[in-house]
C-alpha cells in the first residue's frame, strides 16, 4: 500500500466524493469538481486519482444498477472510507494549524 | 445524425483494456459522449476518441499473464544464468579470452574492411545529380591495339545532342601550368605549390563544389581565379581574400573571385583552385584554335538518367566526334562518372574491372575472416559445452526445458558476440589512423554513421544467431541421464566430424590467404628488384623553371664540380612512366599497313648517359650543340625499335617524327617506359633542346641522398632565387607506379596475420579438446610405454586429414588466385614453389607445437593419477 500523503488533487476528489454522497462516480466527481472549483479535468484523470485513492483504502466501491445514458453499463459508485474521512480530518487540521501559525504582521500588506 | 461513437476507437478500448475495468472506463467513454452528441455529434466523437486515447495508460493496459512461472524468462532464473555465465567466464578466464579475442580480431578486419570499401564506392557519389554525369573515355585504336584515354578531344561537339545538357571541360595535371607556385602575402620570398585547373564556367554548377563566398560563376569571366578554403587560409590567413590580385607565374594577373569549400578527399576531380581556360591559352601561348585541339577531361551531364548506349553512337558521329579524330580510329564512350573509379582497367576498349578487382578480393577475405572467427567461435563453444555438461544435466533434471537451455546459450553467445564487437569497434577506432596512413588517404566514411550502425546491428544479430544457435542445439540436447554418470555426451563426440569439418574450412581459409600474401610479396620483391634498363635509384629528379633552364649549362657544371654528383641530365619525358606512344614514325621501306606505337622521348645531349642507358651500337648524343635545324635530329633507338623497324643495321638510317627527320646514331639496350603491367615498348630518344625538357635528373653517390640534395638545393637557390626547388627521388616515383598493389600486400599482410591469428586460436581450442578428452587414453598408453613422441603423433594424427584435405583445397584455390594476379603483369615472377613447401611446413609445425603444449601437462603427470580418478 502506497503512503497516506494526499496530495492535492486527490484532497479535491476525496472532498467531492464526499458532497455526492451516496451517487459518487467518475463522470459525476469530474462535472462537480468543473462546477465548484472551476477545473476541468479529462475522465481518465479523475478515474486514476479514484483508482489510487481507493489503493491507498481511502475510498471504497460499489458496482451500481445498469444506466441508460452509460449504453447499460454499470457506475462504479465511490464511498468514503473511515481512513478517507480521518485524511480528509488530518489535511484539514493541518491547514487551520499552520493557517493560525502566520502572525498577523504578515497579512498586513499595506505596510510593505 | 450519428449518435454512434467511432467504432475503431471502441474497438481499441476493448482490445487494450484490462477486463475488470472495461465496464467503467467504456461506461464513462459512453456516457460523456451521448451527453455532448445531442447539441455537437462531431464534436463527441473527437471527445470519445480523445478520452479512448487518454485512457490508455498502464494501470488500464490488459496484462499478458504468461502462462508457466517456471519459464527461463523469470527474473529469478534469469539472474541464475547470469551469475553462472559469469562464473563460467572467470572459472576459465584464458579460454573466454582466446574466444573472444578471436571474434575481436575477425571483426575488426571485417569492419576495417567495411570502411574500405564503403570509402571506395563513396568515391564521386556527392554531386545531386551523380546518375546524370558522365566521363568521355577515348578509346584510340593503333594498329588493332586498343589504348584507351581518360581524356577526350576538346572540339567534342554536343550541341547536337539534345539529351546532353551542358558539357564540363577541364584541364588537369601534376605539373606546370596546373601546379603553380603562389607566394602568401606576408611571405613574398616563399613558394608554395597549389594543384588546380583549368575549365569552363560549369565546373561549379555541374558539380557539387559548394561557393562559399564571392561570384556564383568564378569562371564566366576571363582573369578571375577560384580558391579552396584550404588556399585561402594558406595564402591569406584570415583576411578576406575575395578581389585580391595573384600574378600567375609573375605575369598573367588574376583576380580571386571566389572561394570553394575543399573538394572532399573522395572526388576525382582534385583541385585547390580553378581558373578559366584564358589564362591556360596564355600560359600555353595558344589560340583558340589550338585549345579545341587538345585533349581535356570532358565530363556531361544528361538531361534525365539516359540509355549511354545511344548516347555513345551519338557521341561518335559527325559533327559530334570530328571527321579527323574519326579517320585516327578514336571512339568516344561515356562512362558513368561514379564507376570510372572502380572500373579504370581498359583492355582493348573494354571495361575490364580495375579498383573493383581489388574491393572484390579483399569483400571475399573479410568475409573469409570474418567465417573463420565465427567457426571458431562454435568449436571453441561446443567443446567448452563438455566443461559444462554437468551444469546442463542438472539443469535438465531439474526441469529446464530444451528451449529454455536453447535460449540460455544463444544468450550467452550473444553477450560474448556483443562483447567482441564493442571491443573491435572501440578497436577499430583507435587503429584508424593508422590504417589511414597505410591505404595512403583518410577514409571518409565513419564507423559510427546511422546507415553503418544500421548494418553492423544486423551484422551482430546474424552473426550471433549464427555463432550461437549450433552450440545451443548441441549442449541443450545432452543426455542428463549420460552426463551425470560422468561420460561425456555422444552429441560432444559425434559433432567431432563437423567440428573438423569446419577446422578444414578455417585452416584453408588462413593457408590460403597467407599464400596468396606470400605470392603478392614475391611479386613485389620481383618488382623492386628487377632491372628497367636503365638507373632508377640515387636519381633525384627535379623541375627547372624558365631561368634554369637559360642558365642550365652553369647549373649543371656547377653541381657535377661537386664530388657528390655523379651525372646531370634533362628530357622531357620521365622513363618511369613515359606517356602515350606515336604510331607517326616513318622509315624507309615502312609498309603501308604497319602501325607500331613507339615511345618517345625528347632529351638534352646528357641524359642518355645518365640515366644510365646501355649503349649496343653507335655513340650517344654528341655534346656539341646541334645549331642547324636542317641537319637531321640525332636519335637513339632500343634495339626492340630497330628490330619492329625491320633493321639490321640502322646505325645512319633517316627516321621521320610527324614532319621532322631524324638520323639514327645509336642502338641502346630495351628498357621499360612505363609499369611491369604492361610490355616493353620500342623506344626512339631524340635529341632536344634545353628549352623544352621538362625535368632535370641528377645522380648522386649512393647513401648521399640527403648531402647531395642539399647541395643541390644550393646550386638551385644559386641559379634560381626567387622559387623554391621542387624536386622527387626517382625511386619514390618508381613505388608510386605500384601503389595499389602495395596497398594491396599490406592490406593481404595483415589479414594474413589477422587470419593466423584466428587458426591459432582455433587449432589450440581444438587440440585441448581432443588432449582432454583423451586424457585416460594417453594414460593407458604411457602405462603401457609409449612414447611422449609416440604419443604426440598420436595426437597429431587427428590432425594429419584435416591437414592433408586444408592443403587440397587451399593450395588450388592460392595457386589459381596468384597466377590471376601475376597474369596482370607482363613482367612477373614465377610462382614460387618453394613458398608453399614452406606455409604447408610452418603450418604443421605450429599444429605440433601447440599439442605439445597442450599435451605437457597431461604427458608429465603420473598416469596412474589420471587413471585413479574414476
Amino acid at each position: 500500500m502506497k503512503g497516506t500523503y494526499l496530495g492535492e488533487l486527490e484532497e479535491l476528489v476525496l472532498l467531492t466524493v464526499g458532497i455526492l454522497f451516496p451517487d459518487a462516480y467518475s463522470v459525476a466527481v469530474m462535472d462537480e469538481i468543473e462546477k465548484q472549483a472551476g477545473r476541468s479535468l479529462n475522465i481518465s484523470a479523475v478515474h486514476a486519482v479514484l483508482t489510487r485513492l481507493e489503493e491507498k483504502g481511502f475510498l471504497k466501491s460499489t458496482m451500481s444498477e445498469p444506466t441508460e445514458e452509460r449504453g447499460g453499463r454499470r457506475k462504479r459508485i465511490f464511498l468514503l472510507t473511515a481512513a478517507g474521512k480521518r485524511a480528509l480530518e488530518e489535511a484539514n487540521e493541518l491547514r487551520t494549524q499552520l493557517f493560525k501559525q502566520i502572525p498577523k504582521i504578515a497579512f498586513q500588506f499595506k505596510l510593505i | 445524425m450519428n449518435r454512434v461513437p467511432p467504432r475503431w476507437a471502441d474497438q481499441f478500448l476493448k482490445w487494450y483494456c484490462s477486463p475488470e475495468l472495461l465496464e467503467e472506463i467504456q461506461g464513462d467513454v459512453y456516457e460523456l459522449f451521448n451527453r455532448t452528441a445531442v447539441e455537437f455529434p462531431r464534436k463527441a466523437r473527437w471527445l470519445f476518441i480523445w478520452n479512448v486515447f487518454r485512457f490508455f495508460r498502464w494501470k488500464n493496459i490488459r496484462k499478458i499473464k504468461s502462462d508457466h512461472t517456471d519459464s527461463i524468462f523469470h527474473p529469478a532464473m534469469l539472474k541464475n544464468i547470469l551469475i553462472v555465465s559469469i562464473r563460467n567466464f572467470v572459472r576459465y578466464p584464458g579460454q573466454s579470452f582466446i574466444t573472444t579475442a578471436g571474434l575481436t580480431a575477425g571483426f575488426t578486419s571485417a569492419f576495417l574492411i567495411l570502411l574500405w570499401i564503403s570509402h571506395e564506392f563513396s568515391y564521386d557519389k556527392f554531386h545531386p545529380q551523380k546518375e546524370q554525369l558522365y566521363k568521355v573515355v577515348s578509346h584510340v585504336n593503333a594498329n588493332g591495339a586498343v589504348q584507351t584515354y581518360e581524356l577526350a578531344g576538346n572540339n567534342l561537339d554536343v550541341a547536337s545532342v539534345p539529351e546532353i545538357e551542358s558539357i564540363t571541360r577541364i584541364s588537369s595535371g601534376n605539373r606546370w601550368p596546373h601546379e603553380l607556385c603562389f607566394r602568401p602575402d606576408e611571405k613574398p620570398a616563399e613558394c608554395l605549390y597549389f594543384n588546380g585547373v583549368y575549365a569552363n564556367e560549369t565546373l561549379f554548377s555541374n558539380f557539387n563544389f559548394p561557393i562559399l563566398q564571392g561570384d556564383p560563376n568564378p569562371l564566366g569571366k576571363p582573369a578571375q581565379l577560384a580558391i579552396s578554403q584550404k588556399m585561402a587560409a594558406a595564402l591569406y590567413g584570415t583576411e578576406n581574400p575575395i578581389g585580391r590580385v595573384l600574378k600567375i607565374d609573375n605575369t598573367h594577373e588574376v583576380t580571386v573571385s571566389a572561394v570553394f569549400r575543399d573538394v572532399p578527399v573522395n572526388s576525382s576531380i582534385q583541385f585547390d583552385f580553378a581558373l578559366p581556360f584564358d589564362i591556360l591559352k596564355k600560359q600555353w601561348g595558344i589560340n583558340d584554335q589550338m585549345l579545341t585541339e587538345q585533349f581535356f577531361n570532358i565530363y556531361l551531364k544528361t538531361q534525365v538518367p539516359v540509355d549511354v548506349r545511344t548516347l555513345n553512337e551519338k557521341l561518335n558521329q559527325l559533327p559530334v566526334i570530328s571527321a579527323e579524330y574519326q579517320t585516327q580510329n578514336i571512339r568516344y564512350e561515356a562512362f558513368a562518372l561514379t564507376d570510372l573509379r572502380l572500373y579504370n582497367k581498359f583492355e582493348n576498349g573494354q571495361a575490364t574491372g580495375g579498383r573493383i578487382d581489388y574491393i572484390m578480393l579483399f569483400s571475399i577475405i573479410g568475409i573469409l575472416v570474418l567465417a573463420m572467427a565465427v567457426i571458431n567461435f562454435i568449436n571453441l563453444s561446443t567443446a567448452r559445452a563438455s566443461l559444462r555438461a554437468k551444469e546442463i544435466g542438472i539443469r535438465k533434471v531439474t526441469g529446464a526445458f530444451r528451449g529454455g537451455l536453447i535460449a540460455q546459450f544463444m544468450g550467452e553467445a550473444f553477450v560474448l558476440v556483443l562483447i567482441a564487437f564493442l571491443v573491435s569497434a572501440i578497436f577499430v577506432q583507435l587503429v584508424l589512423p593508422f590504417f589511414n596512413t597505410l591505404i595512403g588517404e583518410p577514409l571518409t566514411v565513419s564507423l559510427l554513421n546511422t546507415r553503418m550502425i544500421f548494418f553492423m546491428a544486423i551484422g551482430l544479430i546474424l552473426i550471433a544467431s549464427l555463432a550461437g544457435f549450433y552450440p545451443a542445439l548441441v549442449i541443450s540436447s545432452f543426455q542428463p541421464a549420460t552426463i551425470l554418470k560422468g561420460q561425456l555426451p555422444t552429441s560432444i563426440t559425434g559433432s567431432q566430424q563437423l567440428r573438423k569439418a569446419l577446422m578444414v574450412i578455417q585452416l584453408s581459409v588462413s593457408v590460403g590467404i597467407i599464400l596468396f600474401g606470400s605470392i603478392l610479396y614475391r611479386q613485389l620483391a620481383y618488382i623492386a628488384d628487377v632491372n628497367l634498363g636503365f638507373d632508377r635509384s640515387n636519381t633525384l629528379r627535379l623541375e627547372p623553371t624558365h631561368r634554369l633552364h637559360l642558365s642550365y649549362e652553369a647549373f649543371r657544371n656547377e653541381l657535377l664540380s661537386n664530388p657528390l654528383i655523379k651525372a646531370v641530365g634533362a628530357s622531357d619525358s620521365n622513363p618511369l612512366e613515359t606517356g602515350g606512344g606515336t604510331s607517326e614514325i616513318n622509315w624507309p621501306g615502312k609498309s603501308p599497313d604497319t602501325r607500331v606505337s613507339f615511345k618517345l622521348i625528347g632529351c638534352y645531349h646528357d641524359f642518355p648517359e645518365t640515366i644510365g642507358l646501355q649503349l649496343v651500337s653507335g655513340s650517344f648524343f654528341r655534346p656539341e650543340r646541334q645549331t642547324n635545324d636542317s641537319v637531321a635530329i640525332e636519335l637513339l633507338i632500343t634495339k626492340k625499335a630497330a628490330a619492329s623497324m625491320g633493321m639490321t643495321n640502322p646505325i645512319g638510317e633517316k627516321l621521320t617524327l610527324g614532319t621532322a627527320v631524324g638520323e639514327i646514331i645509336g642502338i641502346v639496350d630495351d628498357f621499360h617506359t612505363s609499369s611491369l603491367h604492361t610490355v616493353m615498348d620500342p623506344v626512339i630518344l631524340y635529341r632536344k633542346n634545353i628549352y623544352n625538357t621538362s625535368a632535370i635528373y641528377i645522380r648522386y653517390e649512393a647513401g648521399m641522398a640527403r648531402q647531395a640534395q642539399e647541395a643541390i638545393n644550393t646550386a638551385y637557390k644559386k641559379f634560381e632565387p626567387s622559387v623554391t626547388m621542387k624536386y622527387w627521388f626517382q625511386d619514390d616515383t618508381f613505388q608510386q607506379l605500384y601503389k595499389t598493389e602495395t596497398l594491396a600486400s599490406r592490406l593481404v599482410f595483415i589479414f594474413s596475420i589477422i587470419a593466423m591469428v584466428i587458426t591459432f586460436i582455433g587449432v589450440t581450442g581444438l587440440a585441448t579438446f581432443n588432449v582432454m578428452r583423451k586424457t585416460k587414453e594417453i594414460a593407458l598408453r604411457r602405462v603401457f610405454g609409449a612414447s611422449v613422441v609416440q604419443i604426440l603423433m598420436m595426437l597429431f594424427n587427428d590432425f594429419l586429414g584435416i591437414l592433408m584435405i586444408t592443403l587440397g583445397i587451399a593450395l588450388p584455390f592460392a595457386w589459381y588466385a596468384a597466377r590471376q594476379w601475376l597474369d596482370g603483369f607482363a613482367y612477373h615472377t614465377e610462382l614460387p614453389w618453394l613458398n608453399f613447401v614452406a606455409v604447408i611446413s610452418a603450418t604443421a609445425g605450429l599444429i605440433l607445437l601447440i599439442i605439445w603444449i597442450q599435451g605437457r601437462s597431461i604427458l608429465a603427470a603420473n598416469p596412474t593419477e589420471k587413471l585413479r580418478s574414476e
